[in-house]
């Protein structure tokens, strides 16, 4: 069974149709790539895969659980299980909040939290994704953006995710810090076994990267 | 329609009907002021009570009375006086015709001070002449009207002080009402200028050759149409200094003619006078849109017209609290001496060691009486402040609404209002507090419902759903803390200009009541001996003066704080293109 199987998804904004009849599966542990230019529906077709923007009509199957049909309350227990890390380092996380609670926040979200075990599991996924836990008490502008990728990776990490969906992760960086976020993802892959949807509009990253490609031009899949 | 438009309509309907309802709305019995204006001798006895009400429709229930109003209105018949019997749609239309000629002769000052604030721009370059400007606007009109009564009028006996019988008449209160629109106008244009003259096309042109007095007719072609909604507002603005101008210049305008209907509860009248400063301010809204129709033309439909974001002048923090300093000291000293102790061998006293500003006209201690008078201002202010704290939060989370609202809020002067809320619920703090409140929460709400927007579009709260937060967590942790903490201090940086508002209805007699020592109402009353004892004036006028440049000073800081933190916040990510993500909270 496929971790995440996507058949004739349909997304419209209003009377735009931004996403028409892409189908795609990803397998457990694999690398799939939407590749495209900017507006081409690669990042609204990661929303809807999240059902963030819930999709007009197809499917959307999580281990064969059909998504789309469920109501936001029905879903809320799925959502931990598929987790988005977005472009913008500094906006996903909250301005106001130190590192350390916004990594903890799934685990009080999701009901997870105990006092005593709660400080150290932060810590210990803080070290996962390569930060120092001494950087748990900063708040995201006093890191640098590599730093804040990587926080945002450690809080996706938190909710025990089969599926990340990468919505350009490394676009914002630094070509010197891509590198490194690139290589914790793939040895995070290894660890752990996730699946990534990987969102990209650079071909040489994702010659690298990926492990298969699917091209996106105006809300179609362009090629096979 | 729009959630905009509905919510328009429906509080342009409620604001209507509160003023068709006003004689069911007074909770106060209107029969005994009838009776006693109508036949001062007659007893009050139950049955001409019956009579009286009978015949003003009184014991009919609240919608009959609406309805028959609105079918009278509809024939152009606006009842009968109920003091002086006679029709009301005469006096009213007697008192619009002069008003008009005021606020012409006004609106024609404001043009005037407008071009010269926004001249040494053009010319120079010169990025500060709005602030100039900004202390021009801020300058409540019954306190430039006193001010140019007692210098024009009083010290240099240049000028006639009362009375409507010439344009000499017109002078000294199309000053006071023209100044505060010019130096809003001026400022909205001389601030706008500066990010326009920097644009890519300016450069181009002066590069071809054009001269520079076509360069600048262009740009204040491209400043103009965004402003020209704010124009109409100064416009609406005019109808609510009108009360306060008449009263002082005693001219026999609608304002004053409202203000006085409100004053003897003749309800008929003040329904009509209100109706056609409504009406004003509606016609002015709509004039203005229609010129920016005009300037506009077919570039309205593109809507990619708006101006550069205004480079806001960052007012050194010394300023404001300088002022802060001399208000906190004055009130402080004058606390701590006796307000009430009348004594009558001092009266009018002139400034001297035992009373340092001087005495009134009952010989009580004007120092003691400013400081005593700021403290239930303040609070009042504070008050206010709160309530409309928490509409804007509310209203933050329903923009459309809040447009709505907004627009029909900003249409109504404090003073229409204050007259108002006074008509149905008789003059005092509380009403005078109902009233500035009603009015004073659109700012706060564009605020909220702008930083509502930014939070909801953040990546940070699409990752929040994604770890299944459910939508109350979303709320309370995440989207009320951004929302609620800039918003508050917004709203603590209004609360000098509405402490001003508040002493404005206190000046007009709206407000709190003799003998409490409201700044407003210390103006009011020392008018009666301004020309034996101007320190009586001058006192609570220079404090009230004091507290309009710190309600500028105080915003302006805000506002170029506000901008400095927003460039920074925005840097580290203005190479990506953020995408607005819909989020349901």
């Amino acid at each position: 069974m496929p971790l995440l199987d996507v058949r004739d998804l349909v997304v419209r904004y209003g009377t735009v149709t931004a996403v028409d009849h892409v189908s795609f599966a990803l397998e457990p542990g694999e690398t799939l790539a939407l590749n495209g230019p900017s507006g081409c529906g690669k990042s609204t077709t990661a929303l809807a895969v999240l059902q963030i923007r819930r999709p007009a009509s197809g499917e959307v199957r999580f281990e064969g659980q059909e998504l789309t049909t469920l109501t936001e309350a029905e879903l809320r227990p799925l959502r931990p299980h598929m987790q988005p890390v977005f472009q913008d380092p500094y906006g996903s996380l909250s301005p106001r909040h130190r590192i350390r609670d916004a990594v903890a926040e799934p685990l009080k979200v999701q009901g997870r939290w105990d006092t005593d075990s709660g400080p150290a599991r932060v810590a210990d996924l803080l070290d996962r994704v390569g930060l120092d836990p001494s950087y748990g008490d900063r708040r995201p502008h006093e890191l640098s953006g590599g730093q804040c990728q990587r926080a945002g990776i450690a809080r996706a990490l938190a909710s025990d995710p089969r599926l990340l969906v990468l919505d350009e992760p490394v676009s914002a960086l630094d070509p010197s810090v891509r590198a490194g976020v690139l290589n914790l993802l793939a040895d995070l892959q290894d660890e752990l076994g996730l699946g990534y949807l990987f969102i990209c509009h650079d071909r040489s990253v994702v010659r690298h990267f990926a492990d298969r490609v699917i091209e996106m031009r105006d809300g179609r899949v362009s090629s096979p | 329609m729009s959630a905009a438009g509905l919510t328009r309509l429906l509080c342009l309907l409620a604001v209507l009907a509160a003023v068709g309802l006003l004689p069911w709305l007074s909770g106060r019995d209107p029969a005994l002021t009838v009776l006693r204006a109508r036949s001062a001798e007659q007893e009050p006895t139950k049955e001409a009570l019956d009579a009286v009400r009978r015949d003003l429709g009184l014991d009919a229930g609240p919608l009959s009375l609406l309805g028959s109003w609105a079918s009278d209105l509809v024939r152009a018949d606006l009842g009968t006086s109920w003091v002086s019997g006679t029709d009301v749609l005469p006096s009213v239309l007697a008192g619009l015709q002069v008003s008009l000629g005021l606020m012409g002769a006004a609106f024609g000052v404001a043009l005037l001070l407008a071009c010269a604030l926004v001249a040494p721009v053009l010319v120079r370059g010169r990025r500060s002449a709005g602030a100039w400007g900004a202390m021009l606007a801020a300058v409540p009109e019954f306190l430039l009207a006193t001010v140019a009564l007692l210098v024009g009028g009083v010290w240099l006996g240049l000028l006639p002080t009362s009375g409507w019988q010439g344009p000499a008449y017109m002078v000294l209160p199309a000053l006071a009402l023209g100044v505060p629109a010019g130096g809003l106008l001026g400022r909205l244009v001389a601030d706008a200028l500066p990010a326009v003259l920097d644009e890519r096309w300016v450069e181009l042109w002066r590069g071809a050759g054009v001269g520079r007095g076509s360069v600048s007719a262009a740009a204040l072609k491209r400043v103009l149409p965004p402003l020209v909604p704010q124009f109409g507002m100064a416009a609406v603005g005019l109808t609510g200094g009108a009360v306060a101008v008449e009263t002082v210049f005693a001219v026999p305008g609608i304002g004053r003619t409202a203000l006085g209907a409100a004053k003897s509860q003749d309800l008929p009248l003040l329904q009509g006078s209100v109706l056609a400063l409504l009406l004003l301010g509606l016609v002015a809204g709509a004039a203005s849109a229609l010129l920016r129709r005009r300037l506009l033309g077919p570039a309205l439909r593109d809507a990619g017209l708006s101006l550069p974001p205004v480079r806001p002048v960052r007012t050194h923090p010394a300023i404001p609290l300088a002022l802060f300093a001399a208000l906190a000291v004055t009130i402080g000293w004058g606390l701590l001496r006796d307000p009430y102790t009348v004594t009558t061998t001092a009266r009018l006293a002139a400034p001297s060691w035992s009373h340092p500003l001087g005495t009134d006209g009952l010989g009580r201690d004007v120092l003691a009486r400013l400081g005593h008078g700021a403290a239930p201002t303040v609070g009042t202010a504070a008050a206010v402040c709160l309530l409309s704290l928490v509409i804007a939060l509310v209203l933050g989370f329903l923009p459309g609404v809040a447009a709505g609202a907004a627009d029909i809020a900003n249409a109504l002067p404090p003073v229409i209002v204050g007259i108002l809320v006074a008509a149905a619920a008789g003059p005092g703090t509380g009403g005078a507090a109902f009233a500035v409140a009603l009015i004073s929460w659109p700012p706060l709400a564009a605020h909220a419902a702008a930083l509502v927007q930014e939070v909801r579009a953040s990546s940070f709260l699409t990752a929040q759903r994604a770890i299944g937060a459910p939508p109350s967590w979303i709320l309370t942790r995440h989207v009320l803390p951004s929302v609620a903490g800039p918003v508050a201090r917004h709203a603590l940086l209004r609360l000098p200009g509405i402490a001003l508002a508040l002493a404005s209805l206190g000046f007009l007699g709206l407000g709190a009541q003799p003998p409490a020592p409201e700044w407003g109402l210390l103006l009011d009353e020392s008018r009666a001996y301004v020309e034996r004892a101007p320190w009586a004036a001058l006192a609570p006028a220079v404090a009230l003066a004091l507290l309009a440049g710190l309600a500028v000073s105080g915003a302006s800081y805000a506002q170029g704080r506000d901008t400095v933190v927003r460039r920074r916040k925005a840097t580290p990510g203005s190479r990506t293109s953020v995408k607005e993500t819909p989020v349901g909270v």
